[in-house]
């Protein structure tokens, strides 16, 4: 191997010596039900949160349902009616 | 004999057929395979899944590993490089569909030495990321990062060399050559 880049530096080594990493308990063979469950659990952001964060955008989630009720039965009155 | 040259010839008895020797292999080489991922993506359950997924492989090719070509440390690492690229990028492009199924971030600030190592590190683009960890935490050889990386060996000398400016940059560490 060429000469060590690093070798000079013993500061930076010293920073990198502080980089720790613990290594959890676990099998070799994957469960996958267990895959899915740490899937789904894993958090999310809240998809919701821009529009909560305005009071504009809050009206508009409360009125979201009451609109699509409406236009759905607009579509249903044209089609039967 | 070093501890790669018995890692080496354990891999010789399980692709001869004895298949206890598996689990003697997984004890040597899975801490550093999750300390590698972990470093590189700082995600826990991408890690094991990955760690995992490696040795699925193994077991599946068994033959397919060749010690006149290398290490089976490095071998094992080159898998679990290739298997952690792909998982990030499909799951870059289902985030960039989707974007509401990002992850919120949630670190410990207890140490706060170690985060801005952990920080500096993860800053770094991926290959540099990549060399850097191989290199300082794994004594991995030029040589065979380029092997794992599927890269010219000119290519890891610069990496490394940006890799190691960026970090005493942002680590505002003094340069003592």
């Amino acid at each position: 191997m060429s000469k060590d880049p690093l070798k000079n530096n013993h500061h930076l080594q010293k920073k990198l010596d502080e980089y720790h990493v613990n290594i959890p308990d676990f099998p070799m063979k994957p469960n996958r039900w267990e895959r899915l469950i740490n899937l789904l659990a894993s958090p999310t952001r809240d998809p919701l949160e821009p529009f909560l964060s305005t009071s504009g955008g809050l009206l508009l989630l409360k009125l979201a349902p009451i609109m699509g009720a409406a236009i759905i039965a607009i579509i249903q009155m044209l089609i039967f009616l | 004999m070093t501890l790669n040259d018995q890692i080496d010839k354990l891999m010789l008895a399980y692709q001869n057929g004895d298949d206890a020797v598996l689990d003697q292999i997984y004890m040597m080489l899975r801490q550093p395979l999750y300390s590698f991922i972990y470093r590189y993506s700082r995600d826990e359950q991408l890690s094991i899944d990955i760690v995992q997924d490696t040795f699925i492989k193994l077991q599946r090719h068994k033959h397919d590993y060749n010690p006149d070509k290398g290490k089976l440390k490095s071998y094992l690492f080159q898998i679990a490089y290739r298997l952690m690229v792909t998982k990030l990028n499909r799951r870059k492009k289902w985030r960039n569909l989707l974007p509401f199924l990002t992850p919120s971030e949630a670190e410990d600030f207890h140490h706060s030495d170690r985060i801005v190592v952990r920080d500096a590190v993860t800053k770094l683009p991926g290959i540099q990321r990549a060399v850097i960890i191989l290199f300082y935490y794994h004594d991995v050889p030029q040589r065979d990062i380029a092997t794992i990386l599927e890269i010219p060996k000119g290519t890891v000398k610069s990496r490394l060399h940006a890799a190691i400016q960026k970090l005493k940059q942002e680590l505002e560490v003094e340069d003592y050559e």
